[in-house]
């Protein structure tokens, strides 16, 4: 058990911030046992979401157990944030991975470790009544021993409702701070007509996630969300960019830029986008890779495999007892203690407490 | 199919003499022969070309006389529809769709959030017309004022005001919702729900009105035309225009004005009292709707709004009729007592046997869906065509049975149902999308 007390965590690092700033995660070690946890640390001040949200998070996650969905451990209040104590994930997420190490992808058996990791998870979600809503690779974190677990239940949502059993969900999950979460949401969870949305919603998130994480961006990023919208309603699918699917380079570098979203931002030279795409046009993905990925992407929602489906799926035989995901993604370096970043963590104490001042002001 | 879905050309070449009634049924253009374009392109073309808008086809459909009433074989492989033009409209964040609703403040259309894609309703008020409403423009700042503080499940959410001063318009944006309950109850058998249905609805409503209750906020206009649903059919308690906050610091609940709807007001304020029992008007007015919902029937009926306020003034409710049941006959009973102290409360309600155990579904009966005003069953979103018009610049704006028929992937051998030409639309949309799909190469049809 993990003590709901501050002193007897000692902050280590920052990893990440997260939820539009009200949120930062820090490693830390819990002294009583010297294990490594993760603290979520929410200043409950800031966000414009009321509490409940993560409240529901908080419930959720202690509702379900398995091995492959991130764990609570426990929380606390200290002045005025909140902490949220999670077992530390050293790889950190896929999105950071991607972005850190794998701007091009990640390689397709390291794609087929993680999947089968995230179906397990889902196909747990799905027998629990719940639909998870937010699959994408920022939600996908992996362990020290590679193992993956699939966090961000703040916007899962039961089927069980008023005690009764739904057959479908009508609402769009609560918005996230950029409303980034759109791009991985399924057309009929879009559409919010009487239809509804099912799990199968969050298959055609992970089919995004397949893309996501083959290509190293997300498919329709660089795009209008109403276009987004509009092109996923109309039925067209994300692919996996490889020599099988990727045209010939005949538009110009400003328009294949837009398009492919391999502008991953400030500093990015047009070298580097002429890199990927090389990197696309000269690899070859597994014809079972493009088929779980097409059959995960089908407009029609009865369409889609279920998640127990997709795990017999071809696709994963690859997959060899001895595959370790760390050693497949070599480069990439796990989360260690930083003074440097301490130093940014005493900073940010700082800064919080100058907001303090800031904002006292009486006014009558 | 609506009608403003797909606009049809009607060919003036084949319409016979205006004194000899003999209307061209079909709307239907001169047979498409070489060039499928010929009549677009304006080109010399002996035909000349009537295009009659929706309005015109009504009327010559009245105009038919049925004597003389004479049907042109056309092949409905020379039919053209032409996608009516979707004009993409921003307000603020929002992008327009269609009209939802039309009240005498001005109209109700749908929206949708372009950031968060979050379907809305946006109430529009024109100045101008909120102006020549009694207490029009007080309503509305009375309304605004109590929905910016409610927050409830069954209470309509207000998520955003604004104003177009150029335009004296403002816009209230509000939660979407699919029906209104008096649209439901006009579309269905007998008027009325089944018991089942009408018990859902009504422990909604009490919730709602426990919370507004709570809030010391008093409706004053509770009846079907102003309970909505959403898609997961949650009940939304909308139009506060009437409602008033009690003083928050005083023991009574009295008010003084009654600005609700005549049939379901209660007696109080039918007579003219001039100080009565808020929280007690809104147990009778939902003892009227429950009655409404129920039965078909109002409690008081009268030919016109003075025999109607006479007749709940001094009469009786007509008793529940026998086929409700003791239990529920009871309830309205109660809850149209014309003392409004023998009136229950909310919590009493809730407590009272037909509230508590929920009625089955009896056999032959069927839960009534909210209707649609397009031919739309699922009500998808209206603003989609809009959205396609502002992305898709190169939509294709006509097209015809063949094309339409090669979409379906038929070849062309089958004959076209009603329902699915009044999917036309959408696919001549998806046609377009196949010009346009060089955008997004990342991208695959299905």
């Amino acid at each position: 058990m993990f003590n709901p007390d501050i002193n007897d965590y000692q902050l280590t690092s920052i990893i990440t911030e997260c939820c539009g700033g009200v949120a930062v995660v820090y490693s830390a070690l819990y002294k009583p046992n010297n294990q490594n946890v993760a603290i979520k640390r929410y200043f409950v001040d800031k966000t414009k979401e009321n509490a409940s949200l993560i409240q529901q998070d908080i419930l959720t996650r202690k509702e379900l157990q398995h091995a492959n969905i991130l764990p609570y451990l426990t929380s606390f209040v200290h002045g005025k944030e909140l902490y949220v104590v999670s077992p530390l994930m050293t790889f950190g997420s896929c999105r950071d991975i991607l972005d850190h190490y794998f701007q091009e992808g990640l390689p397709e058996l390291a794609c087929a470790l993680v999947l089968r990791d995230v179906l397990q998870a889902l196909q747990y979600l799905h027998k629990q009544l719940y639909i998870h809503r937010s699959v994408r690779a920022s939600h996908v974190l992996v362990g020290a021993n590679g193992g993956v677990r699939l966090s961000g239940l703040r916007s899962a949502a039961s089927l069980m409702v008023r005690g009764r059993r739904q057959r479908h969900l009508h609402q769009l999950p609560p918005p996230d701070a950029d409303n980034t979460n759109l791009m991985w949401l399924s057309p009929e969870l879009l559409e919010q007509n009487l239809k509804g949305y099912d799990e199968k919603s969050d298959i055609y998130s992970l089919g995004v996630l397949c893309c996501e994480l083959a290509n190293g961006a997300v498919p329709f990023a660089e795009v209008p969300t109403t276009l987004m919208f509009t092109e996923k309603v109309r039925g067209s699918r994300p692919q996996l960019l490889d020599c099988s699917t990727f045209p010939e380079p005949c538009l110009d570098d400003s328009e294949m830029k837009s398009m492919y979203n391999t502008d991953s931002g400030v500093g990015d030279s047009a070298d580097g986008v002429m890199r990927l795409r090389q990197l696309y046009a000269a690899r070859k993905l597994s014809d079972t890779f493009h088929h779980l990925s097409e059959m995960a992407l089908q407009r029609e929602p009865d369409k889609r495999p279920s998640a127990t489906q997709l795990l017999n799926h071809p696709f994963f035989k690859q997959i060899r007892k001895t595959d370790y995901l760390p050693g497949l993604i070599g480069r990439v370096k796990p989360i260690k203690p930083d003074l440097s970043d301490m130093s940014a963590l005493l900073l940010q104490e700082k800064l919080s407490e100058m907001e303090i001042e800031k904002t006292t002001e009486w006014d009558f | 199919m609506d009608p403003r879905m797909c606009r049809k050309i009607s060919s003036s070449e084949s319409l016979p003499d205006a004194d000899n009634i003999e209307y061209e049924v079909s709307n239907i253009i001169a047979p498409q022969e070489s060039d499928d374009n010929f009549m677009l392109d304006g080109s010399p073309e002996p035909h000349s070309v009537t295009w009659l808008d929706n309005d015109q086809i009504d009327d010559l459909d009245l105009n038919l006389d049925p004597t003389n009433l004479c049907f042109h074989r056309v092949d409905s492989a020379d039919i053209i529809y032409r996608n009516k033009k979707k004009k993409c409209k921003m307000v603020g964040k929002y992008v327009m769709g269609d009209v939802l609703g039309e009240g005498s403040y001005g109209k109700v259309k749908e929206m949708l959030d372009s950031e968060t894609l979050c379907r809305r309703a946006v109430k529009i008020l024109k100045k101008r017309k909120l102006r020549r409403i009694p207490n029009g423009e007080q309503n509305v700042q009375r309304e605004i004022q109590l929905l910016r503080i409610l927050r409830h499940k069954n209470v309509i959410e207000l998520v955003d005001v604004m104003y177009n001063d150029e335009k004296q318009k403002m816009y209230l944006v509000m939660e979407f919702c699919v029906g209104v309950l008096q649209d439901m109850l006009e579309g269905s058998p007998g008027k009325k729900f089944p018991q089942r249905q009408a018990h859902d609805y009504f422990t909604q409503l009490l919730d709602g009105l426990e919370y507004l209750h709570g809030q010391g906020v008093v409706h004053k206009d509770i009846k079907p035309g102003n309970l909505l649903l959403t898609l997961d059919q949650t009940l939304k308690i909308t139009d506060f225009g009437v409602a008033e906050a009690l003083d928050m610091f005083s023991p009574e609940d009295t008010c003084y004005t009654g600005q609700g709807s005549p049939a379901f007001q209660p007696p109080e304020i039918a007579n003219g009292a001039e100080q009565f029992s808020g929280v007690k008007v809104d147990i009778w007015s939902s003892g009227v709707t429950l009655y409404n919902m129920t039965t078909g029937r109002y409690p008081f009926e009268g030919d016109n709004v003075y025999r109607l306020l006479e007749s709940i003034g001094r009469g009786e409710p007509a008793p529940p009729p026998p086929s409700l049941g003791p239990t529920l006959g009871a309830l309205l009973t109660n809850m149209l007592k014309r003392d409004p102290d023998l009136r229950p409360t909310v919590h009493e309600i809730k407590r009272h046997s037909w509230v508590k155990a929920r009625p089955p579904l009896e056999a032959g009966e069927r839960m009534v869906t909210p209707r649609s005003r397009r031919s739309d069953e699922l009500h998808t979103s209206t603003v989609i065509p809009y959205l396609v018009e502002r992305h898709y610049p190169s939509a294709q704006e006509y097209f015809t049975e063949r094309d339409y028929r090669h979409e379906l992937g038929d070849g062309g051998s089958r004959t076209l149902s009603t329902a699915e030409l009044s999917d036309a639309e959408s696919r001549g949309r998806k046609r377009r999308w196949h010009s346009s799909c060089g955008r997004l190469p990342s991208c695959r049809l299905t």
